[in-house]
């Protein structure tokens, strides 16, 4: 999935970025750039980060960032 | 089939909007740009349960860059007359195979109703002869036409797109998908949406009659 039409990054790019430690989204920007330009993509952002910490069982004090 | 179907990328994204018939206006009154990226066909799908859900897929002719056709204007306008403050991800991929379980159907019937997944599997070409191994289970569940499309930048992500012969055999195939449906368990995580069930609302040739 494109997730970041600015930045033409796919959500494959971002998972890799949240499965190396990224917690939130500004993160997830500085990691790869997704959610930089317009914003409009961070809620998807938010729900690839949650996904990810409902999948591995913990939770991230900084999810809703 | 059309001649496109085999050869052609789709563009799809499922998201809400104020107003579908403002934004359907919208997208007939916007052939040009439509066709400047590239567009030879849109379609759109209204939600059943959800009101202002929609599905829609724009057939485009040339590879090109998709990522240039995403940074168009033309996309930012069509999600900001949309009311979308955010921007869904965006499913890029190609046909793998669509495949009428009861022989070809005229393209346009408005009503038909349909089910979207976008999720990965573990191996596409598997999940093909599972599909096919299970015609005729897929048949007993109301299921008419499978149309599989592969992302373009993840190998095994895919959209699957159900014509299902009424909205409660919809209902049971989300509730109890056939064990090949292996496309079904990760909806709704991550970047992919829910399962989508609507209707086939509206069909815009670009470049042929407009």
């Amino acid at each position: 999935m494109f997730v970041c039409l600015c930045t033409g990054v796919t959500s494959h790019v971002v998972n890799d970025v949240v499965a190396n430690g990224a917690k939130t989204s500004k993160q997830i920007t500085e990691a790869c750039g997704a959610g930089g330009d317009c914003g409009r993509c961070r809620r998807t952002l938010r729900a690839i980060i949650e996904a990810h910490f409902n999948v591995n069982g913990c939770a991230s004090e900084t999810l809703s960032r | 089939m059309s001649e496109y179907d085999l050869h052609s990328l789709i563009l799809a994204c499922d998201f809400r909007v104020d107003d579908v018939d403002r934004m359907w206006e919208w997208l007939k009154k916007h052939r040009e740009p439509l066709a400047a990226i590239g567009a030879h066909h849109v379609v759109l799908y209204t939600s059943i349960w959800e009101p202002g859900r929609v599905l829609v897929t724009i057939g485009i002719r040339q590879a090109g860059s998709i990522r240039d056709v995403l940074r168009s204007p033309a996309i930012f306008e069509w999600f900001d007359i949309s009311g979308a403050d955010d921007i869904p991800p965006i499913f890029g991929g190609e046909v793998v195979e669509k495949i009428d379980l009861y022989g070809p159907s005229p393209e346009e019937h408005v009503g038909r109703v349909v089910v979207g997944v976008m999720s990965s599997v573990d191996d596409v070409s598997a999940l093909m002869d599972k599909v096919h191994d299970g015609i005729e289970r897929f048949k007993r569940s109301g299921v008419r036409k499978i149309w599989v499309y592969q992302a373009l930048d993840d190998g095994r992500e895919v959209m699957i797109l159900q014509e299902i012969a009424d909205e409660l055999s919809a209902r049971e195939w989300i509730d109890h998908p056939d064990a090949a449906a292996e496309w079904m368990s990760k909806a709704g995580f991550g970047a992919y949406p829910t399962q989508f069930v609507g209707r086939f609302a509206h069909l815009m040739s670009i470049g042929e009659q407009g």
